[in-house]
This record gives structure tokens, C-alpha cells and sequence, in this order.
């Protein structure tokens, strides 16, 4: 009798699941074809240490979705955008590229938030071959050689080298030959770290001293008083978040003379918050985003930062918690460039991957991007601008 | 003419990294369980600070004090909720859910405060001191000067009081202790309520040198961690001088070795340490008659 009733409710609850997904495939099915967007992966870090950077990436991202939607989508269809938490961790965003690609089919991928996730999900992106507009700092992705082919993948933010060679120049014109650098330990720092050194001698400029830190550290007085010894002409430091204004804030304390400098991950209101009047006299090289007003009416990008600045503040108001910083247009950028070119090529992954190398004079928030089959970023030094800052607030130092 | 601020630098890490370790002793003593949340108060008393002065508008002395009762109904909470409900008294489940908790509340702060990074201005300015070669911020001093006034309370309650008398023989033998009429649960929630304001004092004096986000906890609460076991778990005078051996030595590694290195170099002299005493600095060897 109770082994009766066990069967009898096992083929009801089989009957049950099978009508259920059976309709529900239908109801997918339907969806599909009334509307027929063109699905497109978008991954970044929603919670973890970079949660920061990849929240407000997701912001722009469904931003220019539908701005894109609005002005007729791709020839009249729309995008839509699957998003998936990589959780700051490269073998989650391994997991969600995966899953993305094959559960959800999507076309492209754009994303992810950290140079370390990149390249976890880099090789699986060539093997299938996935259009990857990347939005991560670091150029190993698209370096080529022993970093492994990347004719799949681009990405939108300056390379690297890109910054140096902005920071580098500058100290040039100004005469300055002796540098010495304090860097993070993760994969941003030593990216950095390897670029500074390489580019050094194009420029003419000696390293006097390298010293590094962990980003968690409380207290990094020790290696500025190392370098402080060393004797340079201007501190280069190379760091994301919060850690940059403890050094600036160390950098006060120990009221070292010369100028410091950070990287083109700084220009972030955040910094002049947290290291407060330390952050006074600060040079990096910044998109021109943090100084939209101050750009000559000459520059071709101006008219598009400042629409963007208007939807990210006026319209959305991201603004409230997430404060415009360098990083904000990233993702703009990579929609745009892929929607111009599956505008031309459709939804063919091939076609579109051929038609992202294809791109010249592109004007973006980021940049003017022209991109090459060797050069998947497309963007120069001139999609730089040298700040500092004064009375807490962005100064347009140099173009 | 370097060293002075190297031992200023390790010094400074050293004396936050103590006065988290000071909120691991306590609920060790007290209960025998290492609390992995321990961490997660630090970062809560930070960010309800920031919160009462910078979004209430409350001064900031108020915030603090209000913060710390905030977060000592927390500890409260987390003995007389899951530890006490725990099915199974067995110290490592125990200590098991400390860990949970404390992804728990990482997980709830975020959706609280967001993400960012904040931070909170330091009592006395960013006006460096200078003495010798070396320069720090009021801060330190406030710091250090807090550790060691908690370090003599914490000594008194537990070696001169009735209630800490009674706290070290719950720690000892929960059941004799019972049996002679000592109220061995209101103790213990006592003691996580005390290590919830330890925590959160600690977390409202180190933000102006570290910033506070919801999962800066975590980093702290290891390095405090690190810290008690140097000095050796659940001795006060040996948490505040493992944390600031522990300070000095990645300074130090720092300064004469490399700075790529000082962690390895930090955590190499620990295990060392560790080898020639296995129950840290100050730890005492309990031998048992069998």
C-alpha cells in the first residue's frame, strides 16, 4: 500500500515537471521571437574587493543598452543584457563566462572588472571564440607573445604602456630624469611595475628606487622613507583604491618634498575623500571625463563626455553613490564599439570580431579609438590628459 | 638614521593589529572559542561611526559611543542566537559558526553601506609629529595609548574581580563551574558583548589610518588573529606585544630586506617564533594529570 502511494506520487510529480518545463520552454519561445533581442554577456564584479569599479561598470552598461534600445537597437533589434557576478574572483568569472556563453547563448561578451579575471577567462573566450570587449586595466589580455593569441579579445580602458608613456612624457618636458616608484603587490601594481621599468629608457629616466606594498596595509611610511633616502625628483605610485590615499596620506606625513604622481586608476573623487588635504598637489593622467568643462571647445570628445556626463548625473543619477571617476565611460565604450559593429556585421561572431578591428576614429568617452588587427584598444597618449589636484578639486594640467 | 621610522612604521601597524587581538583574548578566555567574527566587529563599530556622524549629523564622540553600543547588542546577539541555539557544543562547530557570522555580516554591511571605501578624520589631524628622524599622526598615539588603558582593564576585570574570576573558571570547566552556581551563560554572552565593544573601538580608531569597507574586517581580523597567536591566545599583555612584534617585523623586513617580501618575512619569523614556543610569547603550557 505505501510503496503504492511513493509510485503513484513520483508519476505525478514527473507528470507535473514535464508539463511545467514543456510550457515554460514554450513561453521562452515565445518571448524569443516577439522581440528578438540580440543577447549579449555582461560580467563584472558585483560583490568582492573590486565590487567598487564593477558595480558602476553594470550601472553604465545597462545605461548605454538603453540608449542604444531608444535610437532603434542593432537594425531594429534590441540588446539585452545578461549579467553575471564574477565576485572579484578569476575562477568565478571563469565559471559565469561559461555559463553565459553556453546556457545563455549570448552573441558577445563585455567584461569582466580585474586584469587576474581577464586572463582567467581569456583563454576559454579565443578557444570558443567570443567577442570580448574587456573593461579591466592590465594589457596582458591583448599583449600578445607569451600572454597567448588574442584575436577575440579587446578592451576598452588606456593600456598600461598608454599611461606610462602619458606620465613619462610629462616628466620629460619638465625635465625630470630621476623617479623612484612605490607600487601594489596584486596584478594591477605589477603590471604596472614592469611597464614603468620597460619604458623608462625611451624617456631617459632613471629608477632610483622601487618599493611595494599590499593593499590592506595600514601603514606604508617604511618604504617612503626608503625611497625618501634614494633621493628622487617626483614618486610615481601604482595602485587602485583606497591604498592610493594612504600613501598620499603617508606621503604628507612624512612631508616628503618632491611631487608625487599616481596612475590613470586614481582620478576618482573618492581620492581627494579619503586622503583629504593629502591629496593636494597630486599629478595623474586621467581620461578627460574628470575634466569635462575644462576641455577646449576644439576637442572632438567633448560633446560626447558631456552627454555622458549628463545621463550618468541628470537622468540616471548614479551620481549620488557612485561619483564620476576616470573608469566611469568604460563600458560605454565597449557597447558602443560593439553595437557599431554588429550594426555592419549582424550576429555572425566572426563577422563582428573582424568589424571590431576594423573600427577608426571611434569618439568615445574614453578615448578616440582606432583600432588595428594588432592593436585591439585602439586608443594613444592623446586620450590622456595630465591633472592635478587643487582646492580639492580636477585641474587640467596638460592635454 | 632610516631605523627610527621604520620602528615608528611597525609600531604603528603593530598597535592596530593589537587592539584587535586584545577582542580574540577576551572571548577566549571567557569561552575557549576563537572568534572568527571578531574581525567583522572591527568593521562594524567603523562603519556605524561613519554613519551616526557623517549621515546623522550626530558629533562624532556620540557616534562612537552609540556605535559601540550598537555593536556590543551584536555580540549579544550572536552568542545568545546561533551559538547558544548550536545544536552541538563541540568548540570547532562553534568556532565554525563564528565564520559563518562573520560572512553573514560581511554580506548584510555591504548591502548597508555599499562598497566604497570610507573613512573617518583622525583625533588630533593629519599633523605629523615628528621625534628623531621619524614622523607619525596623533592617531598612533591615541591607538597605543587606548590598547594599554584596555590592556590594564581587561587584566583587572579578569584577575581582580569576581565576575572575571567567575569568566576564567566557565573558561576552565563550563559544567563545574555551573554546578557551583556560577551563571555560566549570562557569562559568556557578557564576554561577546564586551568583545563586540573591544571590536568596535578598535575599528573606529584604526579607519583614519586604514579606510573601512564591509570587507576590510576580514584582513584585520587575521592579522589580529596572527597577533593574539604570537603572544600567545588568550594572554592580554601577549596580544598587545605580539601585535606589535608583528608590526615591527613587517616593517623592519620591510625596510632591511625588501618590501615585495615582508609579509612572507612577517609570517617566517612567526612560525619560527611559534617553533621555539609553541603556545606563543606568553602563552602558558597547561599540563594535564592524567
Amino acid at each position: 500500500m505505501k510503496q503504492k502511494l511513493v509510485v503513484r506520487f513520483l508519476m505525478g510529480f514527473t507528470i507535473v515537471v514535464l508539463v511545467g518545463s514543456i510550457s515554460l520552454l514554450f513561453a521562452e519561445e515565445k518571448k524569443e521571437s516577439k522581440k528578438d533581442p540580440i543577447k549579449i554577456g555582461a560580467l563584472f564584479a558585483l560583490s568582492g574587493p573590486a565590487s567598487s569599479i564593477g558595480t558602476p561598470t553594470k550601472l553604465v552598461a545597462q545605461m548605454v543598452t538603453d540608449k542604444i534600445n531608444k535610437e532603434g537597437g542593432i537594425n531594429g533589434r534590441p540588446i539585452e543584457l545578461v549579467f553575471g557576478d564574477t565576485e572579484s574572483d578569476p575562477t568565478k568569472a571563469l565559471m559565469v563566462a561559461k555559463r553565459l556563453v553556453e546556457q545563455e547563448g549570448v552573441i558577445a561578451l563585455i567584461g569582466p572588472t580585474r586584469t587576474d579575471s581577464g586572463m582567467a577567462i581569456k583563454p576559454y573566450i579565443e578557444e570558443k571564440g567570443i567577442p570580448t570587449i574587456m573593461t579591466i586595466g592590465g594589457d596582458p589580455v591583448i599583449a600578445g607573445g607569451k600572454f597567448g593569441s588574442y584575436k577575440w579579445t579587446f578592451k576598452t580602458p588606456q593600456r598600461t604602456s598608454t599611461a606610462v608613456r602619458k606620465i613619462y612624457g610629462y616628466l620629460k618636458k619638465q625635465g625630470i630624469k630621476r623617479v623612484a616608484i612605490i607600487h601594489a603587490t596584486d596584478g594591477f601594481g605589477r603590471d604596472g611595475l614592469s611597464w614603468l621599468k620597460d619604458i623608462a629608457p625611451e624617456f631617459g629616466i632613471e629608477l632610483v628606487a622601487i618599493e611595494s606594498f599590499d593593499v590592506n596595509d595600514a601603514d606604508m611610511t617604511t618604504q617612503l622613507t626608503k625611497i625618501k633616502s634614494s633621493n628622487p625628483e617626483v614618486v610615481i605610485c601604482w595602485t587602485i583604491g583606497p591604498a592610493g590615499a594612504k600613501v598620499a596620506r603617508n606621503f604628507k606625513q612624512l612631508a616628503l618634498p618632491m611631487p608625487l604622481i599616481q596612475c590613470h586608476g586614481q582620478p576618482d573623487p573618492k581620492y581627494i575623500e579619503l586622503a583629504g588635504t593629502a591629496a593636494e598637489g597630486t599629478i595623474m593622467p586621467s581620461t578627460k571625463l574628470m575634466v569635462a568643462n575644462q576641455l577646449p571647445d576644439s576637442d572632438p570628445q567633448k560633446p560626447i563626455v558631456l552627454e555622458f556626463i549628463r545621463l550618468y548625473k541628470d537622468v540616471y543619477q548614479f551620481d549620488k553613490q557612485y561619483p564620476i571617476n576616470t573608469h566611469s565611460g568604460y563600458a560605454w565604450d565597449a557597447l558602443m564599439l560593439l553595437a557599431q559593429a554588429m550594426k555592419k556585421a549582424g550576429t555572425d561572431r566572426e563577422a563582428i570580431r573582424t568589424e571590431l578591428e576594423n573600427i577608426k576614429g571611434y569618439v568615445g568617452v574614453s578615448g578616440i579609438f582606432n583600432l588595428t588587427p594588432e592593436d585591439h584598444n585602439g586608443l594613444g597618449t592623446d586620450s590622456l590628459v595630465i591633472v592635478k589636484i587643487e582646492n580639492a578639486s580636477w585641474k587640467l594640467l596638460e592635454m | 638614521m632610516l631605523v627610527p621610522q621604520y620602528i615608528v612604521s611597525g609600531i604603528t601597524s603593530g598597535s592596530i593589529y593589537a587592539l584587535i587581538a586584545l577582542g580574540f583574548s577576551l572571548i577566549y578566555n571567557a569561552s575557549r572559542i576563537v572568534n572568527f567574527s571578531q574581525g567583522e566587529f572591527v568593521m562594524l563599530g567603523a562603519l556605524f561611526t561613519i554613519s551616526f556622524s557623517q549621515e546623522q549629523n550626530l558629533p562624532l564622540w556620540i557616534g562612537a559611543i552609540a556605535s559601540v553600543l550598537v555593536v556590543t547588542l551584536i555580540g549579544f546577539l550572536l552568542e545568545s542566537g546561533p551559538l547558544r541555539r548550536a545544536k552541538s557544543k563541540n568548540h570547532l562547530i562553534l568556532v565554525m559558526l563564528t565564520v559563518g557570522a562573520s560572512i553573514f555580516i560581511q554580506g548584510t554591511s555591504m548591502l548597508i553601506w555599499g562598497k566604497e571605501s570610507k573613512t573617518l578624520p583622525p583625533i588630533g589631524g593629519y599633523d605629523p609629529i615628528r621625534v628623531l628622524n621619524a614622523s607619525f599622526i596623533p592617531q598612533t598615539v591615541v591607538i597605543i595609548a587606548t590598547a594599554t588603558v584596555l590592556l590594564v582593564l581587561l587584566s583587572l576585570l579578569f584577575y581582580r574581580t569576581k565576575i572575571g574570576k567567575a569568566m576564567r573558571a566557565v573558561a576552565e570547566h563550563p559544567e563545574g563551574a555551573a554546578l557551583l552556581g556560577v551563571p555560566v551563560k549570562n557569562l559568556v554572552t557578557l564576554s561577546f558583548g564586551l568583545s563586540g565593544a573591544l571590536g568596535a573601538i578598535a575599528g573606529i580608531l584604526v579607519t583614519p589610518l586604514t579606510t573601512m569597507s564591509y570587507q576590510c574586517g576580514l584582513m584585520l581580523g587575521l592579522k589580529g588573529f596572527a597577533a593574539a597567536v604570537l603572544g600567545g591566545f588568550g594572554s592580554f599583555s601577549g596580544s598587545v606585544l605580539g601585535g606589535i612584534l608583528l608590526g615591527l617585523m613587517e616593517s623592519l623586513g620591510a625596510g632591511f630586506i625588501s618590501s615585495t617580501y615582508k609579509d612572507a618575512i612577517a609570517f617566517l619569523a612567526l612560525l619560527g617564533i611559534l617553533f621555539w614556543r609553541p603556545t606563543g610569547l606568553f602563552g602558558e603550557a597547561k599540563t594535564y594529570r592524567v
